[in-house]
């Protein structure tokens, strides 16, 4: 590990004092649970370190007019503890249960764990799924807002300046809240990187699947919307016949790598299996 | 039979190490801070095979930092295990060396005032390297052109050239196997491998080590024995035995990973003993999982048998890929021969085993030392035979055990000795009911996306490796019990625990044989200047042979203060009993239907230090003569999905012949563990290597080499633990060993369970998803084609 500076922040005047005076590259941690084993492992070498986790006016998760907002500074284990997220956004508070362990849950972000943009980051499909607008602040008070599926480049790669910062995620309530279902494989049950995980959200009407919203991850160098799969979905009945024809399509429409955790292939038969399995439960508004 | 009655054998207590470990208030290796203490960094082999042209220090220690190159390193050629005698250790290290042999691979060391600054320094280190070609894969190792990893090195005192990287090699016969086969009215024959499995002991290995005034040096190491950990930094720097104090201190898990002196110690002392000042190192994960591994195994296995399901013929033939050093192959073939010529009757036998060098982390001892990936092998194929003969598993295993009286040789061939306590029988029967064997259906009958299965597997493991004969292999311990003024009572013994409660029922073993309650009796802190040698608390050896050693010191101390107690009560001494009194607190010396001739521990020992008369106090060296089996069963069932390949235990039930249970609850959380650790190996735990790089394909990170978790288990109401009702003679109060005979048996019950649940079978593991769904999927269109 190489030495570096370190600040922390506990304004945006600050920040935005720090981007002044900042000569060579910085990096932002948060809880540095992604930050601290890149740094360790060499694969980044920041000469500034700066700690976003004195914003504190970018922790909260609250519903305004039909919209949930999350805070970026929000912790995977305030978003397990919000009532909101737990009641209006089941499909975030499914995923969110998935990530790392208690630990790691307690200190990793939201922001950072899209910030991050690993194409497994396990609470991207589910914000995928939701339709999420990021929002953004570069220095000296410079908003945009991104569509999440605009977001992303490519792995550890997303659209964010170097002075550009997370400040909140935002998405419409779901209209029906138990139309939504997060599934993740991985070679064990907790503390696992997926193998490959989905999450859909569906909006029925009548005898059609509507809208339904797919997102998918380690199934790309990105997290991913299956848009292809929605179309068809949509242009179709509700029924097996329709479900089996896009278990197909699913697999067409993804680009999986091989790597250390699974095969390509595998990756794709699992996809289309995750996919079944997703619809059936969000399709019941139950288990699967 | 009628168990034995003990007032503190096998009742469940709480345990005395408890309060410090959950409070976390225990003291471990990387603990110790000592003033003047600096910190050390080791630099590591970006490279499989290199020459370490040189090292230019000058840099670093302007920086402040102590440097250690191998021209800074004692030239003697070490082994880190000191388990075997003199003449059968292989010797092929250097506390730094001048080649690399493997991906981290230490190569040269600093140390300076913060962890910190040693990482720092460590970075001003310029190395010069001349890469060397490399081999990953055993046979191709064996190929007269492959890269040679060494040219020689020593058998003990003797030179023993290196020819195409075997390491060693051993073959036993016993009958005529060619005869045998030919005399069999079925033979079956299959290859089997298991993974090369990183312990994930959760502390990673660490020492400080502080140099004496008087030229010796102090040491806390990560160990399991501090004597070894004495004798070789002894021998390698050169320093009397009488200066070198290692202490005990307790270990975060081991699962074997420090039976040997970990190579880490050696840098650090050579470090500690260039600053002068004292020294901690302690690796990361990721230097750890570069550090060592299970043996993986490569089997082909071949039995014979007759219609009526007894076992003919069998032979084995193994090829173990130990990685860049041999530390402890050679014994390591001639207990796999043991493992499995132990399992069954085989009147005919053929064992070859042919240990290979590789570009690789060192292969060492693992949680049963071969025996897992033997009984894998074994216990799969003994089903298979079940299945040609079209018998039930269990009667094939029932007809072929090797049990009570006879002749076991389980440690190798010059440890041999014979049954005399066994429940085999009893484990199955009961295993067999706990798990509805009879509802047992054949994978034919099932459908349906999730498959169930039910397998057995049995095995055992030696308690510790003691025979009547000393052979090729140390083993015995020393232990000191002496009664305190107060009535308490001191037991030293320099026995490790591993987290299982060796020490715990060591305690208990001498409250028993004292009469002392349990409450009175400790361990005491130990170190190598003040206890007798004990071997290494390895190979389930810690109860039956450490305890062994403590009940005969607590037997000889005992008599020593009955003799005090005769002379204050005047009564013959041979007549005398002591019974614990928790009420009081004391162990009370009594005379049977005698009223008023009591009297307690404490005033009999106060009375004697008044008095003069001396310390109730023994010191016994004793070695176990025997080396029992204790024998395990498994009953698993699983759940396959069909769609992801994924494979989960449902139920288990296991059980163990441990002899007498000294700690029931920690011997059934052993049982527990041993379950996880085995249904890992069988679906599970690897680690690969890219042979681009030479690197681990997991970084060395924990991230991508995953263990089990609760998680992964069946839930805790299903499943059951049970212990034989059995007694082992030679054990201390009928005690035999549990440790590593919990795991032995898992994988092969797991592959059986699968094989039931699928109808295909599984030969080398880890069974993973996408392994098991492709073979599914091969399988069906077979089915289907055929």
């Amino acid at each position: 590990m190489t030495q570096m500076e370190y600040a922390k922040p506990r304004s945006f005047k600050e920040l935005d004092g720090i981007f002044e005076s900042a000569k060579g590259p910085l990096r932002f941690i948060a809880g540095g649970t992604n930050v601290v084993p890149d740094l360790r492992a060499g694969t980044i070498s920041p000469r500034l370190l700066v700690d976003l986790s004195g914003l504190k006016e970018m922790a909260y998760i609250r519903e305004v007019k039909g919209e949930i907002a999350i805070g970026a500074l929000s912790t995977i284990s305030d978003i397990l503890a919000s009532r909101v997220i737990c009641d209006k956004a089941p499909l975030l508070f499914q995923a969110a249960r998935h990530l790392g362990s208690p630990l790691t849950r307690n200190r990793a972000t939201i922001g950072g764990n899209l910030a991050d943009a690993s194409p497994a980051a396990d609470t991207a499909p589910s914000l995928l799924a939701m339709g999420a607008m990021v929002h953004t602040r570069r220095r000296r008070g410079k908003e945009r807002t991104i569509p999440l599926d605009r977001f992303f480049l490519g792995p550890n790669k997303t659209i964010l300046a170097k002075d550009e910062i997370i400040t909140r995620i935002t998405f419409a309530k779901p209209k029906d809240p138990s139309r939504g279902r997060y599934l993740k494989l991985g070679l064990r049950n907790a503390m696992t990187i997926s193998v490959a995980s989905l999450a859909v959200s569906l909006e029925p009407e009548g005898s059609s699947f509507g809208g339904a919203r797919i997102g998918l991850g380690a199934v790309a160098p990105t997290p991913v919307r299956a848009y292809l799969v929605e179309k068809k979905l949509a242009s179709g009945a509700m029924d097996p016949k329709n479900i089996e024809a896009c278990a197909q399509l699913i697999t067409k429409e993804i680009s999986p790598i091989s790597d250390i955790r699974a095969s390509a292939d595998y990756r794709k038969r699992v996809v289309a299996v995750l996919f079944q399995r997703a619809i059936q439960a969000a399709v019941n508004g139950g288990t699967p | 039979m009628v168990r034995k009655t003990y007032s503190t054998i096998g009742r469940t207590t709480r345990r005395k190490d408890g309060v410090s470990k959950v409070t976390g208030r225990e003291i471990f290796a990387s603990d110790v801070v000592l003033p003047q203490m600096l910190h050390a960094r080791v630099l590591r082999s970006p490279y499989p095979h290199a020459r370490v042209v040189s090292i230019a220090t000058a840099e670093a220690e302007a920086m402040g930092a102590v440097c250690l190159t191998p021209s800074d390193c004692p030239a003697w050629l070490y082994n880190e295990r000191q388990v075997s005698i003199p003449e059968k250790t292989y010797r092929d290290r250097t506390v730094l060396p001048e080649t690399a042999r493997h991906v981290g691979e230490g190569i040269a060391a600093v140390a300076a005032k913060t962890e910190a600054l040693a990482e720092q320094a460590l970075g001003q280190l310029a190395v010069t390297y001349e890469p060397l070609p490399s081999v990953f894969d055993p046979w191709e190792a064996m190929a007269p052109e492959a890269p040679r990893l060494y040219k020689d090195i020593f058998l003990g005192d003797v030179v023993l050239p290196i020819e195409r990287n075997i390491a060693c090699f051993r073959e036993m016969r016993e009958g005529e196997v060619e005869q045998g086969f030919r005399e069999s009215d079925v033979v079956v024959e299959q290859e089997f491998r298991t993974g090369r499995v990183y312990h994930h002991q959760m502390e990673t290995k660490g020492v400080v080590c502080r140099p004496e005034p008087d030229g010796g040096i102090s040491v806390w190491p990560t160990a399991q024995s501090i004597h070894n950990v004495r004798q070789l930094l002894g021998r390698i720097f050169n320093i009397p035995l009488s200066k070198i104090n290692v202490h005990r201190i307790p270990i975060g898990g081991s699962f074997g990973s420090s039976i040997q002196m970990n190579t880490c110690i050696a840098i650090c002392a050579a470090l500690a003993l260039k600053a002068g000042r004292p020294v901690r190192l302690v690796l990361t994960r990721e230097e750890d999982l570069y550090d060592h591994c299970k043996y993986p195994s490569l089997i082909r296995l071949k039995f014979g048998v007759k219609k009526d399901g007894a076992i003919v013929a069998g032979e084995m033939t193994t090829v173990v890929d130990i990685g860049a050093h041999n530390i402890q192959a050679y014994p390591l073939l001639g207990c796999m021969a043991g493992w499995f010529v132990s399992l069954y009757r085989m009147p005919h036998m053929h064992f070859q085993g042919t240990a290979v060098y590789t570009n690789k982390a060192p292969a060492c001892a693992m949680q049963g030392y071969g025996n897992p990936q033997v009984s894998f092998a074994v216990e799969s194929l003994i089903d298979v035979i079940a299945e040609r003969l079209n018998m039930d598993p269990i009667d094939v295993r029932l007809k072929n055990y090797v049990g009570l009286g006879e002749t076991f040789w389980g440690q190798g061939p010059t440890v041999r000795s014979v049954i005399r306590s066994c429940g085999v029988e009893e484990m199955l029967q009961k295993g067999k009911d706990l798990i509805g064997w009879e509802s047992r259906n054949r994978p034919e009958a099932r459908s349906g996306r999730f498959r169930r299965g039910i397998g057995v597997g049995r095995s055992f493991h030696t308690s510790g490796t003691g025979a009547p004969m000393s052979g090729e292999v140390i083993d015995y311990s020393t232990a000191l019990v002496k009664f305190n003024e107060d009535g308490s009572v001191d037991c030293l013994t320099p026995l490790m625990c591993h987290g299982g409660g060796t020490l715990e029922a060591l305690t208990k073993i001498v409250s028993e044989e004292t009469g002392v309650p349990l409450s009175k009796v400790e361990i005491s802190p130990a170190d190598t200047r003040s206890t007798g040698y004990d071997v290494c608390t390895h190979a389930t050896r810690g109860v039956y042979c450490g305890g062994a050693s403590a009940r005969r010191a607590a037997q000889q101390a005992r008599g020593i203060l009955l003799q005090f107690a005769s002379r204050i009560l005047e009564v013959n001494p041979e007549a005398l009993k002591i019974r614990p009194d928790e009420d009081l607190g004391q162990g009370v010396i009594y005379l049977e239907g005698a009223k008023g001739k009591s009297i307690t521990v404490g005033e009999v020992a106060k009375t004697a230090q008044i008095k003069s008369w001396g310390t109730a106090i023994a010191v016994v060296s004793h070695r176990q003569v025997n080396c029992p089996p204790c024998f395990v069963t498994n009953f698993i069932e699983v759940e396959v999905d069909t769609e992801t390949g994924r494979i989960r235990p449902v139920r288990a039930v296991a059980a163990v012949d441990a002899g007498t249970v000294i700690n029931p609850d920690l011997a059934a959380g052993q049982l527990e563990g041993g379950l996880c650790r085995g249904i890992g190996l069988a679906l599970l735990e690897d680690t690969d290597y890219d042979p681009r790089s030479g690197a681990l394909t997991c970084g060395g990170n924990i991230t991508d080499c995953k263990i089990f978790t609760a998680l992964e288990m069946p839930l805790t109401e299903d499943v059951a633990t049970f212990f034989a009702e059995t007694e082992e003679p030679s054990g201390p109060f009928g005690a035999k060993g549990v440790g590593e005979a919990a795991n032995n048996c898992t994988a092969g019950a797991v592959a059986n369970a699968v094989a039931n649940a699928l109808g295909l079978r599984f030969t080398d593991a880890p069974m993973l998803p996408e392994k098991v769904l492709a073979r599914w999927t091969d399988y069906l269109r077979e089915k289907r084609g055929a």
